[in-house]
């Protein structure tokens, strides 16, 4: 097996190298944000797999904890200038009260019981948003959204003048998720996960804490999620209500994560990076034929996706990955990449 | 006495938009009944309906209630082909599992292609059908209705009525709610399993035509009009209960009267904040709604 691990280390150095000089040779800051901007998807996507995906959950509503994270560290950091990089820890610790929070009752919802729950905690956190133009000393700004006060050049704050540390930040965030879905995915949570989602009452039956083993994956989703969405925040450099708590950026989540292929540790990775992209390529190249051709494109996508390869992108490219390292498709590997239990 | 009929007036408008939120529930409420399945792209039909009868209104110029008989069915026809070629296949290929998750998402993302197609197709301007009904109000006893809405209020009960008979007593009425409680049984006493299934699909977007022609008249229509139906169609939905008739007219109406009557006492959003958290507190206190069953969530 010394062949094999050698082969999966080489694979890791490739495409991390790869990773880390893409910005010398794409130096238009347009398409550096687009790439970043693929990553920041690809690390939602995988923020939302950690417990939907895990769990087997489907959550219409993440972009509540992405707008919690990114309204509580910009609202400390213009109205308090504190640093929004201690910001977004109080944003995620906030984020991880208010996933507790709406857990409880939601959890002993079954299905799309609780997806619609969500649904309707998404839609009414946008309307209170809009309506809320101070929250005690600190100006949220409404319906009109909430403009970043600029530094100029501040790495201390969170603001650079380049896209470059944009993409490496992204980066190293996008890096750190995957190790810990890795992580999670084999740790005794994860396994706790994998068998509530199968069958919550035999998951129950065998002495799980079910409802326990939910809300600590979800604190961990909101965790994260909140943490980009503070980057959203930081790299737009505004905040629209609707774009950070709204359908589109909870959809985008829920999307990306399917497309990709839900509850393993990369399929969110390649759905948030892939879809994403050729979204992005379709609006610049063919944006002008028509209004709403790259929605359209990409919706098509997610639903023959849907139809046809279930498992995401990941099933596709699981056959390629096996032959490269040379076992066989079934091989003992399968565990690495892919979920064993299938649905 | 002015008083009093003005109050009147707000109860009656709060009932007849209600009326029309019922109707819209009416087809969501039908499609998880009988498939199980919770149609994220509702919405996205009903703007289609919406659109497309405008476009035949603008064309035409006939009367908008006249063009259900065209519209209603070419709508059925709509949903039968989405539930034969889209939803089917994932639904049988999802058939062990009990929470067809994929479905949800299949819908949701139908709902995409179908809101963006339209914008393609229609483009994004806010259009309505104004025709002699759009301002003509009726009087009651000093009480003054929008006309547009008290035919929708008529529209909507005599639909709805005429939808839970057909359901009780029509042979295949039986055959719909067969497959709803046991879809096992149903296809072991002979019933075609998966063609219900389609015209189900079927029936419940042409009740979302009827609901698009009778907002017509005095309703915006543009490509995301779907969106703050479709919300307020699964709170009707959870409020009356999932898969019951009567409980989508009568949780439509209710919702209908808290925001007419909170609309005169408080901000509109503030009105929408109250029907999310009561939409939530049901969920977590009586999750099977007024009149849903107490097994089927």
């Amino acid at each position: 097996m010394d062949a094999v691990k050698t082969k999966k280390i080489g694979l890791v150095v490739l495409v991390v190298g790869l990773a880390l000089v893409i910005p010398m040779f794409v130096t238009k800051p347009y398409y550096l944000h687009v790439i970043t901007m693929c990553l920041l998807w690809a690390y939602l996507a995988s923020s939302w797999n950690l417990f939907c995906g895990f769990a087997g959950q489907l959550s219409l509503g993440h972009g509540v904890f992405a707008a919690t994270g990114a309204y509580v560290a910009v609202m400390l950091f213009n109205d308090y200038n504190l640093s929004p990089w201690i910001g977004m820890f109080i944003g995620a610790g906030a984020a991880v009260l208010l996933s507790i929070l709406i857990g409880y009752p939601t959890f002993k919802l079954r299905g799309a019981y609780y997806a619609l729950a969500t649904v309707a905690i998404g839609s009414g956190a946008v309307v209170l948003i809009e309506n809320t133009q101070t929250l005690g000393p600190f100006n949220m700004g409404g319906a009109e959204g909430l403009i970043i006060k600029l530094m100029g050049n501040a790495p201390a704050y969170f603001q650079f003048m380049t896209k470059q540390p944009y993409y490496y930040i992204a980066l190293i965030m996008l890096i750190i998720i995957v190790i810990f879905a890795f992580w999670l995915k084999n740790s005794r949570l994860g396994y706790y996960l994998s068998a509530l989602k199968e069958d919550p009452e035999a998951a129950a039956a065998l002495g799980i804490n079910v409802r326990n083993a939910k809300l600590v994956a979800a604190a961990y989703s909101a965790f994260f999620t909140a943490i980009g969405g503070v980057f959203y925040a930081m790299l737009i450099r505004y905040l629209e209500p609707h774009a950070i708590a709204g359908p589109l950026m909870s959809n985008e989540m829920v999307f990306l994560a399917v497309v990709g292929g839900t509850g393993t540790v990369l399929g969110p990775v390649l759905g948030g990076i892939t879809l994403h992209a050729i979204s992005e390529v379709i609006q610049f190249y063919f944006g002008h034929l028509a209004q709403g051709l790259h929605l359209f494109i990409y919706g098509l996508i997610v639903v023959f996706m849907i139809m046809f390869k279930p498992q995401g992108i990941i099933e596709i490219l699981q056959k390629y990955y096996n032959r490269f390292l040379g076992i066989s498709d079934r091989g003992e590997e399968d565990n690495d990449v892919k979920s064993t239990s299938g649905s | 006495m002015m008083y009093k009929m003005e109050s009147l007036s707000v109860i009656v408008n709060g009932i007849s938009m209600g009326a029309i939120y019922g109707l819209i529930a009416l087809g969501l409420t039908l499609i998880f009944g009988i498939m199980k399945i919770i149609n994220f792209a509702h919405g996205a039909l009903l703007m289609l309906s919406m659109m497309l009868s405008y476009w035949a209104w603008k064309f035409t110029g006939i009367n908008p209630y006249l063009l259900i008989v065209i519209i209603a069915p070419l709508m059925f026809v709509v949903g039968y082909v989405t539930e034969r070629f889209f939803i089917k296949p994932v639904l049988d290929a999802q058939k062990d599992v009990r929470e067809p998750i994929a479905v949800l998402l299949l819908t949701a993302a139908l709902a995409i292609v179908l809101e963006n197609l339209s914008l393609m197709v229609f483009g994004g301007d806010y259009v309505m059908a104004k025709t002699t009904v759009t301002d003509a109000t009726l009087v009651f006893g000093g009480v003054t209705l929008s006309a547009a809405r008290f035919y929708a209020l008529l529209i909507a009960v005599v639909v709805s009525g005429g939808f839970y008979l057909f359901l009780q007593y029509s042979e295949l009425g039986r055959k719909l709610r067969s497959c709803g409680q046991d879809r096992n049984t149903a296809s072991l006493m002979g019933i075609n399993v998966p063609n219900t299934y389609a015209i189900a699909f079927g029936i419940g977007t042409a009740l979302l035509a009827v609901a698009a022609i009778t907002l017509l008249p005095f309703y915006y229509v543009h490509p995301t009009v779907g969106g703050v139906f479709m919300t307020k169609a699964f709170i009707v939905v959870v409020l009356g209960g999932l898969g019951s008739v009567p409980g989508a007219l009568l949780g439509g109406i209710i919702i209908g009267l808290i925001e007419s009557i909170g609309a005169q006492y408080m901000t509109a959003t503030l009105t929408t904040v109250i029907v999310y958290a009561i939409f939530l507190l049901i969920l977590f206190i009586k999750p099977s709604g007024l009149f849903g069953s107490r097994l089927e969530w």
